[in-house]
C-alpha cells in the first residue's frame, strides 16, 4: 500500500472499509459455521466473487499472501494473465530471489559432497579409526565419554524437553540410534542420548570439524528450512512455492529418520521442484526414484527372500557383495552381526498406493501390498549412509572403492541380486517375470493411469486450493482433467483456478491457513524482512508444523479441524505478537512505516490509523465491532513505533546463521539451530517477552492474531 | 495445592472457594453440589502408544515354543532369574525384562493386561488403524468424532473446561468433537506472553475472539482464554511430584507430570490423552535389549511414577494403554517385525483387579494365526474402553459412545469391579 495515497485518500478508504466491513459480515454469514463443524454450511450459495475479492483470493491461494501493493501490481497486470505467469514459473525472473539463498551452500550440493561435508561425529570417528587416522584427542574425548556413560546405567534426563508427547517419534525410526550416537552398544540405555551433550567431546569434535572444515549434519535441514522460508516470502514464483509445499506434504519425507537429513536436499532440488506442474507419473516415478523415499519407507533395504538360496556359501557371497556396496563399518556392522538381510519390506508398496496414488479406498488388496512390494525389490541405494565418505575424503583414500563412493553415495540404483523375477499380479495386471527394474516402472504406469489416482489426486488439489470439502462437481472435473491429459497437473490446477467453485464466495477465505502459511503471510502482509533462520522457523514448529518434521508419512492435515485447537491458537496469537513487536531474530517488520508520515500531525488520527492497518492486514474486511474494541486499545497516546534495532538492509542478502553460529562456537547449530522436532519445543521462545507498550504495534499484533487473519 | 475449580455452564463462570463467600446463596449451593461431584470424580488417562508396539515382546507368550520358533533372534528369553530374561507373571506371559518398573504394580494387582485385544478391523496402515482406535469405529471412515469426545459428550452434568485435556500440540482424534476439550503441551506456557502488557493484550483478543460469533474460531477462542485464565491459577511452574517419584525427562515423561499435576488441581479432569510413538520397529527391533527396549524402560518408568506421584489418589484413576495394532508373529529380513494385528494393553489403577492377563489366549501355531500370520484377535478394543468408560467413568450410554457396536457388559473382560 501506498502510504501517502492512502492518506490522501482516507476518506474515501473509511468508507470503503466501512462497506467492505459490511460485506465482511455478510459474508462470513455465508461461510459460516453450523455448531462445532468446521465445513462452510452446504447451504451457502456460490456466488460470484468481485474483482478485487478475487486478486485477494488468488494471491491468497495461489500464494503465500499479498505484500503492501499486491493487488494494485496484479490488477495493473490482469488476474487472469497474472495467474497463466504464476502456471509457468520458469518464464517469470526469480533472481533476486535466488540472490538471497547464496549463502546457503549446502542447497548447491550434490548428495555426496553432503556427506563429505557434513559427518554424522559418530560415524565419522569410527569411520576414520577404521583407516587408522583417528586423532588421538579425539579418540580420547570418546573414549572418556564412553566410560562416563557406562558408569552410569541409569536412564539419564535427556535434554530438558518441555513437554507433549507429540514431540515423540509418531512412527519410524528416529529413535533408532542411527543419528543420535553410536550404534555400537545398542544395548546402552543412553544410545539414544545426545552424544554431543558431553562438554569435553564438544569441544574435540568442534576442533576437528573446524580444522578440516566441516560442519554438523544439522545444518543441513536448517539450510534447507530457511530456503523453504525466504523462498515463500520473497519469490515471484508464489505458485511454484505452493505446489512444492503441496508436494512435499503429499510425498512426505521425514528429515530425522537415519540418513533423509542427507538425501532431502536433492530430494528438494531434484525430485519435487523440476516436476511440481508437469505430468503426474514423471513426479510419481521422481520420487519412487529418490534415495529419500527409499530411505524413508525403507524400500531400500526391502530384499526379496527368495534371492540366495539359504545355502552357507552362498549366504557368504551375499555378504561379501554387500561389503563391496559400501566400506563404511557401521553401514556393514548390521550384516555383520546378522548375516545379510533378507526379507521384503511392505511399507513403501503399501504407502506407495494409499498415500501416494490410488488413496486408501482404492481398491488394493493386502496381496497388492504384497505383490508391489515384491516389484521394487532391488530399488536401492548405494552407500546409502554414506559409508564413511568423509573419512574417505579426509584421509585421501584412493582406489576404486573412493571412486565409486565419491560419485555414488547417496544415490539410487537397481540392484538385480536382490531383486524378486517371478511373476506378479498387481491390480489385475500381470507383470512377467525377468522384468528386473521395469517390474516397479510397470507398477507406477499402471497406477498413475488408474482411475482412483485421478480421483485421489484431483480431490487433494481441490481441498488444497477451493475449501476443506472440495465440491464433488470440481473434482469430477478435475479428475477428468487428470485422465484427459494424461495427469497433467499444470492443466489440473488451471480447470480449478477457472472453476467457478474456486471463484465463489464460498471458497472466499474458507481456508485456514497452517501455520507455515499464516508465519508467511504473516511477514508478507507487514512487507517485513527475515533470514528464514532458526528462531523463524521455531514458531512455525511451535504451531505445530515443522518443516520436514512430519514423522509420518500421510503428511500435514489439510482440513482446519486438525489445526484449530485452543494450545495452537495460542501460539498463533503469541506468534502474531512477537513478529509485531520484532522479538523473532532475524525476521524484521518496519511497523514505523505505516505511521511515518501521520507522525507529522500533533495528533495521530486513531481512526485514519486503524483504518491503515485493518485494511493491510485483514484487507479491510472486520466486523464493525471487532474494529470498535480495536480502537479501544488505541485509547494510550500513540507514538511512532521505534525502528527494528537492525535495519532490513541486511536482510537483502541474508547471511547463513549455521555458518556464523559456527564461527562462533556454536556446535552443532546456533541458538535454535537443532531441526529436530524432538527438541523443537525446548527453549521458551520468548519466557522474558518484551512488553507491548506501543500501540501501533499492539494493534499490528491483535490483526495478526485475529480469526480473520487466521483465514485465507 | 491450592484448590480452586472452574465451572462453565451456558455463559462463564468462574469461582473459587475464596470467591464463595460474596457468592450468591443458590449459586453457593450449586457450586458446592458440583464441587462434591468433581471431588469424586473419576479421571482416565489414555496413552496411545503410536506406530504400533509389538504385543508379543512387551507381554511376552514366553509358554508358547512357536513364539521361539518364529522370532530366533529377536525372542525374550524366558524368565531365568536374570535381568535380562522376561519377567514372569503367571507361568505363561511375562513382561519385557526392560519393564522391570511395572513388577510391582502387577504383585499389588494394580496392573492388569488385555491380551490379543485390539481393532477387529484387519487394516495394517498405521493411519486408518490409529484413526479407527481413536474413534472408536473400525472400519468406519465417516465419524467425525473421537470416542473419548463422545464420552464427554454423553455425560453433561458439569462443564468444567477442563474435563478433557490432550497433553499434545495438536488435539488427537480421540478428543475431536462436540465437548469442549484443550490440547496443550505444556502448562506453564499456555499463556498470552507480552510481559507487563500481557493482560490488556490479552483482553484485546480476548474481544475480538468474543465478537467473531461466525466464526469456528470464535469457540476455540473462547476456550482457549477460559483456559489460559484458569491455568494462571494453578500455577504450573511451582510443581513438585510426590512420594519421590521421578519422571523420565523427555515428553512422555513431562505430558505424565503435567497430567498429574492437572489431577491435583482439582480442575474437574476426567479424561486426560497423551501419546508415545517411535514403536514402528520394522527394522533392528532388538531382544532383551536395544531399540524397543529403550522405548518401553521409558515407557512403564514414566507410568511408574506416574502411580507413584499420585499415590492414593489413583483411587481415582484408571491408567489405559493402547497401540494401533500388533506386529507380525515371525520376524522380518532386517530383525523387525511388520504390521500385524491384535496386541496387547494395560490397564492400571488402584480399582483395577490387577495380577492377571485377561482374555482368550487364541496361541501361535500358524493354524491358530490370523491371516496366517498374525495374532489373532479375541478382545474387541470396545470391549477394553467400554468397561474402562462404563464401570470407571460411569458413563451410562456406550451405545452413544461406540455407535453401531453391540456394546454389551456381558462383554467386558471383568478387570474391573
Amino acid at each position: 500500500m501506498n502510504q501517502k495515497k492512502s492518506g490522501t485518500h482516507s476518506t474515501l478508504l473509511k468508507r470503503v472499509t466501512a462497506l467492505t466491513s459490511a460485506l465482511a459480515l455478510l459474508i462470513t454469514s455465508f461461510a459460516a459455521v453450523d455448531g462445532q463443524s468446521m465445513k462452510p454450511r452446504s447451504t451457502a450459495k456460490a456466488s460470484k466473487l468481485s474483482e478485487d475479492r478475487r486478486i485477494v483470493h488468488v494471491l491468497n491461494r495461489l500464494g503465500f499472501g499479498a505484500r503492501p501493493g499486491d493487488v494494485e501490481r496484479v490488477k495493473a497486470i490482469g488476474l487472469d494473465k497474472y495467474i497463466e505467469q504464476q502456471l509457468n514459473p520458469d518464464m517469470i525472473d526469480d533472481s533476486a530471489t535466488e540472490a538471497k539463498l547464496q549463502h546457503l551452500t549446502a542447497l548447491r550440493m550434490t548428495t555426496p559432497e553432503l556427506y563429505e561435508k557434513y559427518p554424522q561425529p559418530g560415524q565419522l570417528l569410527r569411520a576414520l579409526q577404521q583407516r587408522g587416522a583417528l586423532p588421538q584427542d579425539l579418540a580420547a574425548a570418546r573414549d572418556n565419554r564412553r566410560e562416563n556413560r557406562a558408569n552410569n546405567q541409569n536412564l539419564k534426563p535427556g535434554p530438558p524437553a518441555t513437554a507433549g508427547g507429540s514431540d515423540q517419534p509418531k512412527t519410524g525410526e528416529a529413535k533408532s540410534g542411527e543419528m543420535q550416537g553410536p550404534p555400537s552398544n545398542p544395548a546402552n540405555p543412553n544410545a539414544d542420548a545426545n552424544p554431543m551433550n558431553n562438554a569435553e567431546y564438544r569441544r574435540a569434535v568442534y576442533a576437528y570439524f573446524k580444522e578440516n572444515n566441516l560442519r554438523p549434519p544439522q545444518f543441513i535441514t536448517g539450510e534447507l528450512q530457511m530456503s523453504r522460508i525466504l523462498r515463500a516470502t520473497y519469490s515471484e514464483r508464489q505458485l511454484q512455492e505452493v505446489m512444492v509445499d503441496f508436494w512435499t506434504n503429499h510425498f512426505n519425507v521425514f528429515a530425522n529418520k537415519g540418513a533423509d537429513r542427507w538425501l532431502l536436499v536433492s530430494y528438494d532440488r531434484d525430485t519435487i521442484r523440476p516436476h511440481t506442474m508437469g505430468k503426474f507419473r514423471d513426479l510419481l516415478r521422481a520420487t519412487a526414484e529418490s534415495p529419500a523415499m527409499l530411505f524413508y519407507l525403507d524400500n531400500f533395504q526391502s530384499v526379496s527372500p527368495n534371492a540366495q538360496p539359504q545355502r552357507p556359501m552362498v549366504r557368504q557371497l551375499a555378504r561379501d557383495r554387500n561389503l563391496t556396496m559400501s566400506n563404511n563399518p557401521q553401514d556393514q556392522m548390521p550384516q555383520q552381526t546378522q548375516g545379510p538381510r533378507r526379507g521384503i519390506n511392505e511399507n513403501y508398496a503399501r504407502e506407495l498406493m494409499e498415500l501416494h496414488t490410488l488413496g486408501v479406498d482404492g481398491g488394493y488388496t493386502q496381496k497388492d501390498v504384497q505383490e508391489v512390494a515384491r516389484c521394487f525389490t532391488g530399488w536401492t541405494i548405494f552407500a546409502p549412509r554414506g559409508a564413511g565418505a568423509a573419512a574417505a575424503q579426509l584421509t585421501n583414500a584412493g582406489g576404486r572403492r573412493a571412486e565409486r563412493l565419491r560419485e555414488n553415495a547417496g544415490k539410487f540404483y537397481f540392484n538385480p541380486r536382490t531383486h524378486d523375477d517371478g511373476e506378479k499380479i498387481v491390480l489385475g495386471h500381470k507383470i512377467p517375470a525377468g522384468g528386473g527394474a521395469k517390474d516397479g516402472l510397470m507398477v507406477l504406469e499402471i497406477l498413475a493411469k488408474h482411475p482412483a489416482t485421478a480421483k485421489f489426486i484431483a480431490t487433494k488439489l481441490a481441498r488444497r486450493f477451493v475449501s476443506d470439502e472440495p465440491p464433488k462437481s470440481l473434482v469430477d472435473r478435475v479428475a477428468q482433467t487428470y485422465t484427459k491429459t494424461d495427469g497433467d497437473i499444470r492443466e489440473m490446477l488451471r480447470t480449478i483456478f477457472l472453476s467457478p467453485e474456486f471463484n465463489s464466495s464460498a471458497a472466499y477465505r474458507a481456508k485456514i491457513k497452517r501455520p507455515f502459511e499464516l508465519a508467511i503471510s504473516a511477514v508478507r502482509t507487514l512487507g517485513g524482512d527475515t533470514n528464514g533462520g532458526p528462531q523463524f522457523h521455531q514458531w512455525i514448529a511451535r504451531m505445530g508444523q515443522p518443516l520436514y518434521g512430519m514423522q509420518t508419512p500421510n503428511g500435514y492435515s489439510d482440513v482446519a479441524e486438525d489445526w484449530v485447537n485452543t494450545g495452537a491458537l495460542l501460539e498463533r496469537m503469541n506468534f502474531a505478537l512477537a513478529l509485531a513487536s520484532n522479538r523473532i531474530p532475524g525476521t524484521r517488520a518496519d511497523l514505523s512505516r505505516f505511521v511515518g508520515d501521520m507522525a507529522k500531525d500533533k495528533t495521530i488520527d486513531k481512526e485514519k490509523l486503524l483504518d491503515r492497518f485493518v485494511t493491510l492486514i485483514a484487507g479491510g474486511e472486520i466486523s464493525a465491532k471487532t474494529r470498535e474494541s480495536l480502537l479501544k486499545q488505541l485509547n494510550d497516546q500513540i507514538t511512532v513505533p521505534a525502528m527494528p534495532v537492525v535495519q532490513t538492509a541486511s536482510l537483502k542478502i541474508p547471511g547463513n546463521p549455521f555458518e556464523e553460529g559456527f564461527q562462533r562456537g556454536n556446535f552443532p547449530g546456533p541458538g535454535g539451530g537443532q531441526q529436530n522436532p524432538q527438541q523443537r519445543r525446548q527453549q521458551p521462545a520468548n519466557s522474558n517477552a518484551a512488553t507491548i507498550d506501543n500501540p501501533v504495534v499492539k494493534i499490528a499484533g491483535l490483526l495478526l492474531g485475529s480469526p480473520e487473519f487466521q483465514r485465507q | 495445592m491450592n484448590r480452586r475449580f472452574f465451572l462453565t455452564s451456558g455463559g462463564i463462570a468462574l469461582a473459587s472457594f475464596g470467591a464463595m463467600s460474596v457468592t450468591p446463596s443458590f449459586l453457593r449451593r450449586a457450586l458446592a453440589e458440583a464441587l462434591e461431584k468433581m471431588g469424586r470424580r473419576k479421571t482416565l488417562i489414555a496413552i496411545f502408544q503410536r506406530g504400533a508396539v509389538d504385543g508379543l515382546n512387551m507381554v511376552v507368550p514366553f509358554g508358547e515354543s512357536a513364539y521361539y520358533d518364529l522370532r530366533p533372534n529377536i525372542a525374550i528369553r524366558k524368565p531365568n532369574g536374570s535381568a535380562d530374561a522376561a519377567i514372569n507373571l503367571d507361568g505363561f506371559f511375562g513382561l519385557h525384562p526392560s519393564m522391570q518398573s511395572f513388577k510391582s504394580l502387577w504383585d499389588s494387582k494394580r496392573l492388569a493386561i488385555v491380551h490379543a485385544s485390539g481393532s477387529p478391523d484387519n487394516t495394517r496402515s498405521h493411519f486408518d488403524a490409529q484413526d479407527y482406535m481413536e474413534s472408536g469405529t473400525p472400519g468406519v471412515k465417516s465419524t467425525r468424532d473421537g470416542w473419548l469426545n463422545r464420552y464427554l459428550q454423553s455425560k453433561t452434568d458439569s462443564r468444567s473446561l477442563f474435563r478433557g485435556v490432550a497433553m499434545t500440540q495438536q488435539m488427537p482424534r480421540a478428543m475431536q468433537g462436540r465437548a469442549p476439550a484443550i490440547a496443550m503441551s505444556n502448562l506453564a506456557e499456555f499463556r498470552i506472553r507480552a510481559g507487563q502488557t500481557s493482560a490488556s493484550v490479552q483482553g484485546g483478543f480476548e474481544e475480538i475472539y468474543d465478537q467473531a460469533v461466525n466464526d469456528s474460531l470464535h469457540g476455540t477462542g473462547k476456550e482457549t482464554f477460559e483456559a489460559i485464565n484458569y491455568l494462571k491459577q494453578v500455577n504450573p511452574a511451582q510443581y513438585k511430584p510426590e512420594n519421590g517419584a521421578t519422571y523420565p525427562a523427555n515428553g512422555f515423561g513431562n505430558a505424565l507430570r503435567q497430567t498429574a499435576q492437572l489431577i491435583k488441581a482439582g480442575v474437574g479432569l476426567e479424561v486426560a490423552f497423551t501419546e508415545v510413538g517411535g514403536w514402528d520397529t520394522h527394522v533392528n527391533q532388538g531382544n532383551q535389549q536395544g531399540q524397543l527396549s529403550n522405548l518401553l524402560r521409558n515407557f512403564s518408568s514414566a507410568i511408574a511414577a506416574l502411580h507413584t506421584d499420585l499415590g492414593q489418589r489413583m483411587d481415582d484413576v484408571v491408567i489405559l494403554s493402547m497401540s494401533e495394532f500388533g506386529r507380525t508373529v515371525r520376524e522380518n529380513g532386517n530383525r523387525g517385525t511388520d504390521h500385524g494385528h491384535a496386541n496387547a494393553m494395560f490397564i492400571l489403577g488402584n480399582s483395577v483387579r490387577g495380577g492377571k492377563v485377561y482374555g482368550d489366549w487364541p496361541g501361535l501355531r500358524s493354524s491358530q494365526l490370523y491371516e496366517g500370520r498374525d495374532l489373532a484377535l479375541t478382545t474387541d478394543f470396545r470391549d477394553v474402553f467400554g468397561e474402562v468408560a462404563q464401570k470407571h467413568l460411569g458413563a451410562t450410554n456406550l451405545n452413544a459412545v461406540f455407535p453401531g457396536y453391540d456394546a454389551s457388559t456381558s462383554k467386558f473382560r471383568g478387570f474391573l469391579g
